[in-house]
């Protein structure tokens, strides 16, 4: 079996959680999308798709959750060898100054989406974040190409030589 | 593994192992250890069980092995006089492969310094803004790089070029499909100009040499370059025709800044005289292969071309082309070419017809295996062929059946596997699969009828 990249959305309100699963929905098809309202589901579902040798390309995360809160799973799966690379997002409209340093510092954040967001902003963000993920981490990433940066992904096989004449 | 690794897998082992164990009568001994690894090799590129360039190695590995004066096979007894072992590991520094070797390093600096990147916009912009004609620039200017350069790399820049140009057009207009198409088309057309546009010539022309015909760099493109520059202008056509463009024109952003770094110059200065060189092999006589060794010289020995740059070298090419020089030394050497061919009463065919025979085999196996593989497979039968004298003497028909060969296997374009340059642009999510298989199966007969056509009224009275 291929190794397949998910995202993850993590959003206690359903609403949202709906709504954020809309406006990413172009990448479903190469990008399976994983939905958790809890810290503590979000977990499970980690490892389940570790379990598979699947891979998390990107998770965008909401930071006031029942139970653990955003950043602290952000923090985790920062520390986890197999999740430090996963492109983290917080998307939230509560997050302190003092927590989102912390998820800066260390969970790498890759973005701060502030509630509410535009579709656009969103779907651009996605399409960087997860061409940066397969750039870096996907050996023929050609079959990724019409829904990421193409531009980007073309230049990484011109300088990157994953691809050759044959 | 996938089911059909599997069936390559068993059917791999089974062909290696059938030689062995059935005496094929009129075989020599040797011809039985090399059929076993023609068979295997052929299978195993053909389903790709394990990776093309390791099918390779596997037969430069089994030759010395099966076929070497070191290896384990007790010849004493047999006709066959087995060959020093430097010999099938030789092919890796094969002529042909230096000359490759110098062409990688040309092209990879090229790319280090955005060499390619920018000469595209500069070449781009006499043009103008038409849009037909830019798709005729886009073509002229792929069709070029590949020439010299690899055709994937080509393709890859070149879509970085028209992505910008097609989020310009209308969403509706046919001829975002017909830009994106003449990419990998231009850069599979290109490559057959030069000797180093495309593997396949390489395997060709190491072919050629081990019979003792040199094939001068010049010469190449005397013979391939026409054809090249006719294609390019049928394939334009027809892409316009089966894409008309619904606007007139398009607006370019061309900026180009050629780098002016020392290193940079020193490539720049290099790469011309290079070319220069190649080009007028016929003139001065140095051959190319030696010509090759001056990029890889100067570059190096001026820093342009460092250690790490050396080591991203597309080596694994270089192995696949050394396993297809390998595979024909040893059909030919062991008398099992000879022994295919003759299976076959090929004088009932007459010649045109034995080329065209060729032609459209290697135009179809080219399609669904690699380009290199299938040249690699079909140029010891053709020189066996021609070396039986049925084909209006043998130097002739040697060079005949080896320009068919190489170019048919170039024309192949139908489908996203065809080559790597379909792969990239279907990739893109503009265009449709069944899109390159209407433009790709039209150019492709188109080219192989003009194959043809050389074959009656331009390479008789050249070669």
């Amino acid at each position: 079996m291929e190794t397949k990249i998910y995202i993850l959305v993590v959003e206690d309100e359903p609403d949202v959680l709906d709504s954020i699963v809309r406006d990413i929905t172009v990448f479903e098809k190469f990008f399976p999308i994983e939905m958790a309202d809890s810290a503590e589901e979000a977990r499970e579902l980690i490892d389940s798709i570790l379990e598979k040798d699947d891979e998390i390309g990107l998770i965008l995360c909401d930071h006031v959750l029942p139970g653990d809160n955003g950043v602290e799973l952000l923090v985790e799966m920062q520390n986890r060898a197999e999740t430090e690379d996963t492109q983290k997002v917080l998307i939230t409209g509560q997050a302190g100054l003092q927590e989102t340093v912390r998820a800066v510092n260390e969970a790498d954040l890759k973005h701060y989406i502030a509630k509410p967001w535009q579709k656009d902003e969103l779907t651009k963000i996605t399409k960087e974040l997860l061409t940066d993920y397969v750039i870096d981490h996907v050996e023929a990433p050609l079959k990724y190409m019409q829904v990421l940066d193409g531009e980007r992904i073309a230049e990484h096989i011109r300088t990157g030589r994953g691809i050759t004449d044959r | 593994m996938s089911k059909l690794k599997w069936t390559g897998l068993i059917l791999g082992i089974t062909g290696f192992l059938m030689p062995l164990v059935y005496t094929f009568p009129g075989l020599p001994l040797a011809g039985h250890f090399a059929m076993s690894i023609f068979l295997m090799a052929a299978v195993f590129w053909m389903f790709e069980t394990i990776p093309i360039y390791s099918t390779s190695i596997l037969v430069i590995f089994f030759q010395v092995i099966l076929l070497s004066a070191e290896g384990f096979i007790d010849y004493s007894a047999a006709v066959y006089d087995p060959l020093p072992f430097n010999h099938f590991i030789a092919t890796l520094a094969d002529p042909i492969i230096i000359l490759f070797l110098g062409g990688f390093v040309l092209a990879d600096a090229s790319v280090k310094y955005d060499f390619d990147k920018n000469l595209t916009r500069v070449l781009l912009k006499p043009f103008g803004s038409h849009t037909e004609y830019i798709i005729l620039g886009l073509m002229v200017v792929t069709a070029i790089l590949s020439a010299f350069m690899s055709n994937t790399a080509t393709t890859a820049m070149m879509i970085t070029v028209i992505l910008p140009i097609i989020a310009r057009m209308e969403p509706g207009d046919p001829a975002r499909i017909g830009v994106v198409l003449c990419i990998p088309f231009a850069a599979n057309i290109g490559g057959i100009a030069t000797p180093i546009g495309t593997p396949p010539n390489a395997v060709v022309i190491a072919a050629l040499n081990q019979q003792g015909l040199q094939v001068a760099f010049s010469s190449w493109m005397i013979y391939a370059a026409p054809l090249a520059v006719v294609m390019l202008f049928i394939a334009w056509k027809v892409l316009l025709r089966l894409y008309p463009p619904a606007t007139d024109i398009i607006s370019l952003t061309l900026d180009s800044k050629l780098k002016t770094s020392p290193n940079a110059i020193v490539l720049y200065t290099t790469f011309a005289i290079t070319v220069l060189l190649w080009v007028t092999e016929g003139i001065h006589g140095i051959r190319s292969s030696i010509v090759a060794l001056i990029p890889v010289a100067v570059l190096t020995l001026t820093s342009a071309f460092e250690k790490q740059d050396i080591r991203k070298l597309p080596w694994e090419v270089l192995w696949l082309i050394a396993g297809g020089i390998a595979l024909g030394i040893s059909m030919k050497e062991t008398g099992l070419a000879e022994w295919m061919v003759g299976a076959i009463s090929w004088d009932q065919f007459g010649y045109l017809m034995l080329l065209a025979v060729f032609g459209t085999v290697a135009l179809l196996m080219s399609n669904f295996l690699s380009n290199t593989v299938t040249a690699s497979l079909l140029i010891p039968l053709g020189i066996s062929l021609a070396m039986s004298g049925i084909m209006e003497g043998q130097v002739f028909g040697m060079m005949m059946i080896g320009l068919v060969i190489a170019l048919a296997s170039s024309f192949a374009m139908v489908l996203p596997i065809s080559t790597p340059p379909n792969a990239i642009a279907v990739s893109t999510g503009l265009l449709e699969t069944k899109d390159m298989i209407t433009s790709g199966l039209i150019i492709g007969l188109i080219g192989l009828v003009l194959i043809m056509l050389l074959s009656v009224i331009y390479w008789p009275f050249i070669l």
